[in-house]
Protein backbone atom coordinates (compact mmCIF):
# COMPACT_ATOMS: atom_id res chain seq x y z
CA UNK A 1 0.00 0.00 0.00
CA UNK A 2 1.25 3.45 -0.74
CA UNK A 3 2.52 5.24 2.30
CA UNK A 4 0.32 7.75 3.93
CA UNK A 5 1.22 11.23 4.91
CA UNK A 6 1.52 11.16 8.65
CA UNK A 7 -0.43 13.87 10.32
CA UNK A 8 2.31 14.44 12.89
CA UNK A 9 4.54 15.88 10.25
CA UNK A 10 2.20 18.69 9.53
CA UNK A 11 3.56 21.86 11.03
CA UNK A 12 1.07 23.32 13.37
CA UNK A 13 0.35 26.91 12.87
CA UNK A 14 -0.48 28.78 16.02
CA UNK A 15 -2.14 31.55 14.08
CA UNK A 16 -4.62 29.23 12.50
CA UNK A 17 -7.01 29.04 15.42
CA UNK A 18 -9.89 30.34 13.40
CA UNK A 19 -9.39 28.03 10.50
CA UNK A 20 -12.57 26.05 10.72
CA UNK A 21 -11.86 22.96 8.73
CA UNK A 22 -8.45 21.48 8.71
CA UNK A 23 -6.84 22.85 11.84
CA UNK A 24 -4.75 20.03 13.15
CA UNK A 25 -5.04 21.15 16.74
CA UNK A 26 -7.84 19.24 18.39
CA UNK A 27 -9.25 22.03 20.47
CA UNK A 28 -12.36 20.49 21.76
CA UNK A 29 -12.36 16.75 21.58
CA UNK A 30 -15.84 15.34 21.75
CA UNK A 31 -15.92 14.19 25.33
CA UNK A 32 -12.87 12.83 26.93
CA UNK A 33 -14.34 10.36 29.29
CA UNK A 34 -14.95 7.83 26.55
CA UNK A 35 -11.96 5.63 26.96
CA UNK A 36 -13.03 3.38 29.74
CA UNK A 37 -10.48 0.72 30.26
CA UNK A 38 -9.97 -0.09 26.63
CA UNK A 39 -6.33 -0.81 27.22
CA UNK A 40 -4.85 -2.01 23.98
CA UNK A 41 -6.11 -0.86 20.62
CA UNK A 42 -6.88 2.66 21.58
CA UNK A 43 -8.95 3.64 18.64
CA UNK A 44 -7.95 7.06 17.42
CA UNK A 45 -10.77 9.50 17.91
CA UNK A 46 -12.50 9.82 14.57
CA UNK A 47 -14.93 12.61 15.40
CA UNK A 48 -14.12 15.98 16.82
CA UNK A 49 -15.88 19.27 17.29
CA UNK A 50 -14.39 22.05 15.29
CA UNK A 51 -13.37 25.30 16.96
CA UNK A 52 -15.99 27.98 17.16
CA UNK A 53 -18.83 25.62 17.94
CA UNK A 54 -21.43 26.28 20.58
CA UNK A 55 -23.86 23.92 22.28
CA UNK A 56 -26.61 24.43 19.78
CA UNK A 57 -24.53 25.07 16.69
CA UNK A 58 -21.58 22.85 16.09
CA UNK A 59 -19.44 21.53 13.28
CA UNK A 60 -18.05 18.04 13.52
CA UNK A 61 -15.12 16.63 11.66
CA UNK A 62 -15.11 12.96 10.79
CA UNK A 63 -11.84 11.34 9.82
CA UNK A 64 -11.92 8.66 7.12
CA UNK A 65 -15.54 9.16 6.26
CA UNK A 66 -17.09 10.42 3.07
CA UNK A 67 -20.35 10.73 1.21
CA UNK A 68 -21.40 7.22 2.23
CA UNK A 69 -21.86 8.32 5.81
CA UNK A 70 -22.17 12.06 5.31
CA UNK A 71 -25.17 12.23 3.06
CA UNK A 72 -27.22 9.57 4.79
CA UNK A 73 -26.42 11.00 8.20
CA UNK A 74 -27.32 14.49 7.05
CA UNK A 75 -30.69 13.22 5.87
CA UNK A 76 -31.44 11.43 9.10
CA UNK A 77 -30.36 14.34 11.29
CA UNK A 78 -32.56 16.68 9.27
CA UNK A 79 -35.54 14.55 10.19
CA UNK A 80 -35.07 15.42 13.82
CA UNK A 81 -37.56 18.22 14.58
CA UNK A 82 -35.13 19.75 17.08
CA UNK A 83 -32.68 20.38 14.30
CA UNK A 84 -32.81 23.69 12.54
CA UNK A 85 -30.04 23.09 10.06
CA UNK A 86 -27.83 20.23 9.02
CA UNK A 87 -25.41 19.97 6.14
CA UNK A 88 -22.26 18.11 5.31
CA UNK A 89 -19.26 18.75 3.15
CA UNK A 90 -15.99 17.25 2.15
CA UNK A 91 -13.74 20.30 2.30
CA UNK A 92 -10.99 18.90 0.13
CA UNK A 93 -10.99 15.71 -1.92
CA UNK A 94 -7.46 14.76 -0.97
CA UNK A 95 -8.07 15.01 2.75
CA UNK A 96 -9.97 12.05 4.21
CA UNK A 97 -12.26 14.30 6.18
CA UNK A 98 -15.96 14.94 6.21
CA UNK A 99 -17.59 17.79 8.11
CA UNK A 100 -21.13 17.95 9.41
CA UNK A 101 -22.73 21.14 10.62
CA UNK A 102 -25.65 20.89 13.01
CA UNK A 103 -27.70 23.74 14.39
CA UNK A 104 -30.54 22.95 16.74
CA UNK A 105 -33.60 24.83 17.94
CA UNK A 106 -33.39 23.02 21.17
CA UNK A 107 -30.84 20.76 22.81
CA UNK A 108 -27.22 20.04 22.15
CA UNK A 109 -25.88 19.57 18.69
CA UNK A 110 -23.85 16.63 19.96
CA UNK A 111 -27.02 14.91 21.07
CA UNK A 112 -28.56 15.48 17.67
CA UNK A 113 -25.51 13.86 16.12
CA UNK A 114 -25.71 10.87 18.43
CA UNK A 115 -29.39 10.53 17.76
CA UNK A 116 -28.75 10.74 14.05
CA UNK A 117 -26.21 7.95 14.20
CA UNK A 118 -28.54 5.76 16.22
CA UNK A 119 -31.51 6.51 13.97
CA UNK A 120 -29.52 5.70 10.87
CA UNK A 121 -28.61 2.40 12.45
CA UNK A 122 -32.29 1.78 13.00
CA UNK A 123 -33.05 2.50 9.36
CA UNK A 124 -30.28 0.15 8.28
CA UNK A 125 -31.60 -2.53 10.52
CA UNK A 126 -35.09 -2.23 9.11
CA UNK A 127 -33.80 -2.41 5.56
CA UNK A 128 -31.62 -5.40 6.41
CA UNK A 129 -34.56 -7.16 7.96
CA UNK A 130 -36.89 -6.35 5.07
CA UNK A 131 -34.38 -7.43 2.52
CA UNK A 132 -33.79 -10.66 4.29
CA UNK A 133 -37.42 -11.60 4.70
CA UNK A 134 -38.28 -10.60 1.14
CA UNK A 135 -35.41 -12.62 -0.21
CA UNK A 136 -36.53 -15.63 1.80
CA UNK A 137 -40.04 -15.19 0.45
CA UNK A 138 -38.74 -14.86 -3.07
CA UNK A 139 -36.68 -18.01 -2.71
CA UNK A 140 -39.64 -19.91 -1.35
CA UNK A 141 -41.89 -18.71 -4.16
CA UNK A 142 -39.43 -19.52 -6.88
CA UNK A 143 -38.17 -22.71 -5.36
CA UNK A 144 -34.65 -21.42 -5.03
CA UNK A 145 -32.75 -23.44 -2.53
CA UNK A 146 -29.45 -22.25 -1.36
CA UNK B 1 -38.43 4.05 19.64
CA UNK B 2 -38.58 7.42 18.04
CA UNK B 3 -40.76 10.35 18.75
CA UNK B 4 -40.97 11.52 15.20
CA UNK B 5 -41.55 9.86 11.91
CA UNK B 6 -38.17 8.27 11.58
CA UNK B 7 -39.53 4.81 11.77
CA UNK B 8 -42.82 4.72 13.61
CA UNK B 9 -45.66 3.07 11.85
CA UNK B 10 -44.92 0.42 9.32
CA UNK B 11 -46.19 2.74 6.62
CA UNK B 12 -43.19 4.98 6.94
CA UNK B 13 -40.61 2.29 7.08
CA UNK B 14 -38.41 1.68 4.11
CA UNK B 15 -39.74 -1.12 1.98
CA UNK B 16 -37.94 -3.72 -0.05
CA UNK B 17 -39.29 -5.70 -2.97
CA UNK B 18 -37.29 -8.38 -4.72
CA UNK B 19 -38.01 -8.48 -8.42
CA UNK B 20 -35.50 -11.01 -9.59
CA UNK B 21 -32.69 -13.14 -8.28
CA UNK B 22 -30.41 -15.96 -9.21
CA UNK B 23 -27.01 -17.14 -8.12
CA UNK B 24 -25.17 -14.21 -9.63
CA UNK B 25 -27.47 -11.25 -9.18
CA UNK B 26 -30.35 -9.84 -7.21
CA UNK B 27 -32.71 -7.11 -8.29
CA UNK B 28 -34.63 -5.22 -5.71
CA UNK B 29 -36.60 -2.08 -5.21
CA UNK B 30 -36.04 0.05 -2.16
CA UNK B 31 -38.87 2.46 -1.48
CA UNK B 32 -40.15 4.90 1.10
CA UNK B 33 -36.70 6.16 1.71
CA UNK B 34 -34.52 8.89 0.43
CA UNK B 35 -31.90 9.31 -2.23
CA UNK B 36 -29.20 9.95 0.37
CA UNK B 37 -29.79 6.72 2.16
CA UNK B 38 -30.27 4.65 -0.98
CA UNK B 39 -27.05 6.01 -2.39
CA UNK B 40 -25.22 5.17 0.82
CA UNK B 41 -26.37 1.60 0.45
CA UNK B 42 -25.09 1.53 -3.10
CA UNK B 43 -21.76 3.04 -2.13
CA UNK B 44 -21.20 0.74 0.78
CA UNK B 45 -22.10 -2.34 -1.24
CA UNK B 46 -19.53 -1.39 -3.81
CA UNK B 47 -16.73 -0.16 -1.63
CA UNK B 48 -16.87 -1.47 1.90
CA UNK B 49 -17.93 -5.08 1.90
CA UNK B 50 -14.93 -7.17 2.97
CA UNK B 51 -13.78 -9.86 0.56
CA UNK B 52 -10.68 -11.96 0.01
CA UNK B 53 -8.13 -11.30 -2.72
CA UNK B 54 -4.52 -12.14 -3.38
CA UNK B 55 -2.41 -9.37 -1.94
CA UNK B 56 1.15 -10.64 -1.82
CA UNK B 57 2.89 -12.78 -4.41
CA UNK B 58 6.26 -14.38 -3.86
CA UNK B 59 7.68 -15.39 -7.21
CA UNK B 60 10.18 -18.19 -7.06
CA UNK B 61 10.43 -18.96 -10.74
CA UNK B 62 8.91 -17.05 -13.58
CA UNK B 63 10.29 -17.90 -16.97
CA UNK B 64 7.08 -17.01 -18.75
CA UNK B 65 6.93 -14.09 -21.13
CA UNK B 66 4.99 -12.03 -18.61
CA UNK B 67 6.66 -9.84 -16.01
CA UNK B 68 6.28 -10.78 -12.34
CA UNK B 69 4.24 -7.67 -11.63
CA UNK B 70 1.94 -8.39 -14.51
CA UNK B 71 1.18 -11.84 -13.20
CA UNK B 72 0.85 -10.56 -9.64
CA UNK B 73 -1.71 -8.06 -10.82
CA UNK B 74 -3.68 -10.72 -12.65
CA UNK B 75 -3.60 -12.93 -9.60
CA UNK B 76 -4.95 -10.12 -7.46
CA UNK B 77 -8.01 -9.84 -9.67
CA UNK B 78 -8.99 -13.50 -9.46
CA UNK B 79 -12.25 -13.79 -7.50
CA UNK B 80 -11.77 -15.91 -4.41
CA UNK B 81 -14.50 -17.41 -2.27
CA UNK B 82 -15.36 -14.73 0.26
CA UNK B 83 -18.64 -16.07 1.57
CA UNK B 84 -16.92 -16.83 4.85
CA UNK B 85 -14.63 -13.83 4.79
CA UNK B 86 -15.73 -13.21 8.37
CA UNK B 87 -13.48 -16.04 9.41
CA UNK B 88 -10.44 -13.97 8.68
CA UNK B 89 -9.13 -10.92 10.46
CA UNK B 90 -7.93 -7.91 8.65
CA UNK B 91 -4.17 -8.21 8.79
CA UNK B 92 -3.89 -4.78 10.35
CA UNK B 93 -6.03 -5.95 13.27
CA UNK B 94 -4.34 -9.30 13.60
CA UNK B 95 -1.86 -10.05 16.34
CA UNK B 96 0.65 -11.58 13.98
CA UNK B 97 3.81 -9.92 12.72
CA UNK B 98 3.18 -10.08 9.01
CA UNK B 99 0.41 -12.51 8.19
CA UNK B 100 -0.86 -15.76 9.61
CA UNK B 101 -3.60 -18.30 8.98
CA UNK B 102 -6.05 -16.14 10.91
CA UNK B 103 -5.70 -13.28 8.51
CA UNK B 104 -4.61 -14.88 5.27
CA UNK B 105 -5.00 -17.78 2.91
CA UNK B 106 -2.00 -19.12 1.04
CA UNK B 107 -2.32 -20.28 -2.54
CA UNK B 108 0.51 -21.86 -4.45
CA UNK B 109 1.00 -22.25 -8.15
CA UNK B 110 3.36 -24.71 -9.78
CA UNK B 111 3.23 -25.01 -13.51
CA UNK B 112 5.75 -26.03 -16.11
CA UNK B 113 5.12 -26.66 -19.76
CA UNK B 114 6.68 -29.88 -20.92
CA UNK B 115 5.08 -30.32 -24.30
CA UNK B 116 5.27 -28.53 -27.59
CA UNK B 117 1.77 -27.32 -27.14
CA UNK B 118 1.12 -24.02 -25.42
CA UNK B 119 0.09 -24.65 -21.84
CA UNK B 120 -2.56 -22.53 -20.23
CA UNK B 121 -2.40 -21.84 -16.54
CA UNK B 122 -5.78 -21.33 -14.91
CA UNK B 123 -7.05 -20.20 -11.54
CA UNK B 124 -8.00 -23.80 -10.93
CA UNK B 125 -4.28 -24.61 -10.86
CA UNK B 126 -3.90 -22.58 -7.69
CA UNK B 127 -3.63 -24.85 -4.67
CA UNK B 128 -5.19 -23.53 -1.48
CA UNK B 129 -3.55 -24.33 1.81
CA UNK B 130 -5.51 -26.77 3.93
CA UNK B 131 -5.50 -24.62 7.01
CA UNK B 132 -9.07 -23.45 6.71
CA UNK B 133 -11.99 -25.79 7.05
CA UNK B 134 -14.24 -23.65 4.89
CA UNK B 135 -13.85 -22.64 1.29
CA UNK B 136 -12.45 -19.27 2.20
CA UNK B 137 -9.94 -18.08 -0.39
CA UNK B 138 -10.64 -20.81 -2.95
CA UNK B 139 -10.63 -19.51 -6.49
CA UNK B 140 -14.15 -19.16 -7.80
CA UNK B 141 -14.71 -21.55 -10.70
CA UNK B 142 -18.00 -21.20 -12.53
CA UNK B 143 -17.22 -22.20 -16.09
CA UNK B 144 -18.45 -25.60 -17.26
CA UNK B 145 -14.93 -26.90 -17.80
CA UNK B 146 -13.99 -26.06 -14.25
CA UNK B 147 -10.91 -24.10 -15.23
CA UNK B 148 -11.45 -20.63 -13.84
CA UNK B 149 -9.68 -17.51 -15.02
CA UNK B 150 -6.73 -17.78 -17.34
CA UNK B 151 -3.59 -16.54 -15.59
CA UNK B 152 -0.84 -17.06 -18.16
CA UNK B 153 0.28 -19.18 -21.09
CA UNK B 154 3.54 -21.13 -21.09
CA UNK B 155 5.69 -22.45 -23.91
CA UNK B 156 7.90 -25.51 -23.66
CA UNK B 157 10.21 -25.32 -20.63
CA UNK B 158 8.71 -22.13 -19.33
CA UNK B 159 7.81 -22.35 -15.70
CA UNK B 160 5.76 -20.54 -13.11
CA UNK B 161 6.34 -21.24 -9.43
CA UNK B 162 4.90 -18.83 -6.93
CA UNK B 163 3.17 -18.43 -3.59
CA UNK B 164 0.26 -16.06 -3.12
CA UNK B 165 -0.98 -14.63 0.13
CA UNK B 166 -4.65 -13.72 -0.02
CA UNK B 167 -5.96 -11.28 2.54
CA UNK B 168 -9.19 -9.71 3.56
CA UNK B 169 -9.77 -6.17 2.41
CA UNK B 170 -12.30 -3.70 1.09
CA UNK B 171 -12.62 -2.07 -2.30
CA UNK B 172 -11.93 1.34 -0.84
CA UNK B 173 -8.36 0.18 -0.55
CA UNK B 174 -8.10 -1.64 -3.88
CA UNK B 175 -10.80 -2.51 -6.36
CA UNK B 176 -9.72 -6.14 -6.44
CA UNK B 177 -11.65 -6.46 -3.19
CA UNK B 178 -14.90 -5.40 -4.80
CA UNK B 179 -17.59 -7.96 -4.15
CA UNK B 180 -19.61 -6.83 -7.14
CA UNK B 181 -19.00 -6.64 -10.83
CA UNK B 182 -21.84 -4.18 -11.24
CA UNK B 183 -24.41 -2.42 -9.14
CA UNK B 184 -27.32 -0.94 -11.01
CA UNK B 185 -28.91 2.03 -9.32
CA UNK B 186 -31.82 3.80 -10.86
CA UNK B 187 -34.75 5.97 -9.91
CA UNK B 188 -37.39 8.05 -11.61
CA UNK B 189 -37.45 6.12 -14.91
CA UNK B 190 -39.57 8.77 -16.62
CA UNK B 191 -37.23 11.54 -15.51
CA UNK B 192 -40.15 13.44 -14.02
CA UNK B 193 -37.76 15.06 -11.57
CA UNK B 194 -35.53 16.25 -14.40
CA UNK B 195 -32.42 15.08 -12.61
CA UNK B 196 -30.89 14.29 -15.95
CA UNK B 197 -30.87 16.12 -19.26
CA UNK B 198 -31.43 13.26 -21.68
CA UNK B 199 -29.58 15.26 -24.27
CA UNK B 200 -30.12 14.35 -27.92
CA UNK B 201 -28.87 15.41 -31.31
CA UNK B 202 -31.11 17.81 -33.22
CA UNK B 203 -32.26 15.46 -35.92
CA UNK B 204 -32.74 12.42 -33.74
CA UNK B 205 -35.70 11.11 -31.85
CA UNK B 206 -35.17 11.40 -28.09
CA UNK B 207 -37.41 8.42 -27.50
CA UNK B 208 -35.05 6.33 -29.61
CA UNK B 209 -31.89 7.83 -28.18
CA UNK B 210 -33.09 7.25 -24.64
CA UNK B 211 -35.09 4.03 -24.59
CA UNK B 212 -37.19 3.57 -21.48
CA UNK B 213 -35.73 1.32 -18.86
CA UNK B 214 -37.58 -1.76 -17.81
CA UNK B 215 -38.60 0.05 -14.67
CA UNK B 216 -40.60 2.58 -16.66
CA UNK B 217 -43.59 0.24 -16.54
CA UNK B 218 -43.49 0.27 -12.80
CA UNK B 219 -44.19 3.93 -12.42
CA UNK B 220 -46.84 6.20 -13.89
CA UNK B 221 -45.72 8.03 -16.99
CA UNK B 222 -46.05 11.80 -16.91
CA UNK B 223 -49.39 13.14 -18.05
CA UNK B 224 -49.61 15.39 -21.04
CA UNK B 225 -49.07 18.98 -19.91
CA UNK B 226 -48.49 17.94 -16.32
CA UNK B 227 -46.96 20.84 -14.38
CA UNK B 228 -43.53 20.29 -12.89
CA UNK B 229 -43.72 19.30 -9.25
CA UNK B 230 -41.07 21.30 -7.44
CA UNK B 231 -41.57 19.44 -4.19
CA UNK B 232 -41.22 15.96 -5.59
CA UNK B 233 -38.34 13.83 -4.37
CA UNK B 234 -37.32 10.38 -5.51
CA UNK B 235 -38.49 7.62 -3.23
CA UNK B 236 -38.23 4.43 -5.25
CA UNK B 237 -34.81 3.05 -6.06
CA UNK B 238 -34.06 0.11 -8.29
CA UNK B 239 -30.96 -1.86 -7.48
CA UNK B 240 -29.33 -4.63 -9.45
CA UNK B 241 -26.45 -6.19 -7.59
CA UNK B 242 -24.29 -8.55 -9.57
CA UNK B 243 -21.61 -10.53 -7.80
CA UNK B 244 -18.05 -10.82 -9.01
CA UNK B 245 -18.27 -14.45 -7.90
CA UNK B 246 -16.84 -14.48 -4.43
CA UNK B 247 -20.09 -13.96 -2.55
CA UNK B 248 -23.78 -14.61 -2.95
CA UNK B 249 -25.50 -11.47 -4.19
CA UNK B 250 -27.85 -11.27 -1.23
CA UNK B 251 -24.96 -11.77 1.11
CA UNK B 252 -23.30 -8.77 -0.47
CA UNK B 253 -26.33 -6.63 0.25
CA UNK B 254 -26.57 -7.85 3.82
CA UNK B 255 -22.87 -7.38 4.45
CA UNK B 256 -23.07 -3.90 3.00
CA UNK B 257 -25.88 -2.83 5.32
CA UNK B 258 -24.04 -4.50 8.12
CA UNK B 259 -20.88 -2.59 7.36
CA UNK B 260 -22.87 0.63 7.57
CA UNK B 261 -24.39 -0.38 10.90
CA UNK B 262 -20.95 -1.13 12.24
CA UNK B 263 -19.49 2.05 10.96
CA UNK B 264 -22.22 3.94 12.82
CA UNK B 265 -21.74 1.81 15.90
CA UNK B 266 -18.05 2.58 15.96
CA UNK B 267 -18.75 6.28 15.78
CA UNK B 268 -21.32 6.08 18.55
CA UNK B 269 -18.84 4.31 20.74
CA UNK B 270 -16.33 6.98 19.86
CA UNK B 271 -18.84 9.55 21.05
CA UNK B 272 -19.22 7.72 24.32
CA UNK B 273 -22.73 6.44 23.73
CA UNK B 274 -23.66 3.46 25.77
CA UNK B 275 -26.85 1.55 25.60
CA UNK B 276 -28.57 1.22 28.94
CA UNK B 277 -31.04 -1.34 27.69
CA UNK B 278 -28.31 -3.51 26.42
CA UNK B 279 -26.43 -3.48 29.66
CA UNK B 280 -29.54 -4.35 31.55
CA UNK B 281 -29.59 -7.62 29.69
CA UNK B 282 -31.00 -8.92 26.51
CA UNK B 283 -34.36 -9.77 28.04
CA UNK B 284 -35.54 -6.28 28.69
CA UNK B 285 -35.03 -4.99 25.23
CA UNK B 286 -38.01 -5.26 22.99
CA UNK B 287 -37.15 -2.86 20.27
CA UNK B 288 -37.27 -4.05 16.74
CA UNK B 289 -34.50 -6.42 16.15
CA UNK B 290 -33.11 -8.33 13.32
CA UNK B 291 -34.58 -11.73 12.85
CA UNK B 292 -32.32 -14.67 12.94
CA UNK B 293 -30.99 -13.96 9.59
CA UNK B 294 -27.68 -15.05 8.42
CA UNK B 295 -25.59 -13.27 5.98
CA UNK B 296 -23.97 -16.13 4.27
CA UNK B 297 -26.96 -18.26 3.61
CA UNK B 298 -25.46 -20.82 5.89
CA UNK B 299 -26.69 -21.86 9.24
CA UNK B 300 -25.18 -19.25 11.47
CA UNK B 301 -27.85 -16.90 12.67
CA UNK B 302 -27.10 -13.31 12.13
CA UNK B 303 -24.78 -12.71 14.91
CA UNK B 304 -26.38 -14.74 17.60
CA UNK B 305 -23.55 -16.90 18.70
CA UNK B 306 -21.02 -16.09 16.11
CA UNK B 307 -20.54 -12.50 16.96
CA UNK B 308 -20.67 -13.17 20.60
CA UNK B 309 -17.54 -15.19 20.58
CA UNK B 310 -15.98 -12.94 18.05
CA UNK B 311 -15.94 -10.33 20.69
CA UNK B 312 -13.51 -12.14 22.85
CA UNK B 313 -16.09 -12.26 25.58
CA UNK B 314 -16.93 -8.62 25.49
CA UNK B 315 -20.28 -8.89 27.14
CA UNK B 316 -22.96 -11.41 26.52
CA UNK B 317 -25.12 -9.04 24.55
CA UNK B 318 -23.13 -9.35 21.45
CA UNK B 319 -23.93 -7.49 18.35
CA UNK B 320 -26.56 -9.63 16.74
CA UNK B 321 -28.56 -9.98 19.91
CA UNK B 322 -30.52 -6.97 18.84
CA UNK B 323 -29.29 -5.83 15.53
CA UNK B 324 -30.99 -2.57 16.15
CA UNK B 325 -28.59 -1.31 18.68
CA UNK B 326 -25.36 -2.87 17.87
CA UNK B 327 -23.23 -0.30 19.50
CA UNK B 328 -24.12 -1.14 23.02
CA UNK B 329 -22.86 -3.75 25.38
CA UNK B 330 -20.61 -6.19 23.72
CA UNK B 331 -19.71 -3.89 20.94
CA UNK B 332 -18.16 -1.51 23.32
CA UNK B 333 -15.35 -3.88 23.99
CA UNK B 334 -15.32 -5.22 20.56
CA UNK B 335 -14.73 -1.96 18.93
CA UNK B 336 -11.18 -1.97 17.83
CA UNK B 337 -11.97 -1.11 14.34
CA UNK B 338 -15.24 -2.16 12.88
CA UNK B 339 -13.40 -5.18 11.78
CA UNK B 340 -13.69 -6.93 15.06
CA UNK B 341 -17.05 -8.26 14.23
CA UNK B 342 -15.39 -10.17 11.52
CA UNK B 343 -13.55 -12.01 14.23
CA UNK B 344 -12.15 -15.35 13.46
CA UNK B 345 -14.55 -17.42 15.46
CA UNK B 346 -17.54 -17.02 13.29
CA UNK B 347 -18.19 -20.63 12.70
ZN1 LIG C 1 -2.52 -12.60 11.19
Amino acid sequence: MPGRTTKEDTPQDAQMEDAPTSAQVGEAQVEDEIEEDQEEEVEPQRVRILPGSTDTAASFEFIDEGHTLGNALRYVIMKNPDVEFCAYSIPHPSEPKMNIRIQTYDGHAVDALKKGLADLQDVCDVVAEKFWTKREEYNAEHGIAR
Amino acid sequence: MDDYDMMDGAGDQPQVKISGADSTRVEFQLSKTNLSFANSIRRIIQAEVPTIAIDLVEVEVNSSVLADEFIAHRLGLIPLDSSTANELNFTRDCDCEQYCEQCSVTLTLNAKCQSDEIMKVYASDLVVDGRHSSNVGKPVITDPDGLGCLIAKLRRDQELRLTCIAKKGIAKEHSKWMPTSAVGFEYDPHNKLAHTDLWFENDTDPAVEWPKSKYADWEDPPQEGEPFDYDATPNKFYFEVETAGGMQPNQIVMSGIDALIWKLGGLLVGLGVREPEKEAGAGGYDGPRSPDMNMDGGTTPWGQDGYQSAYGGGGQTAYGGGGMTSYGGGYQTAYGGRTDYQGSSWQ
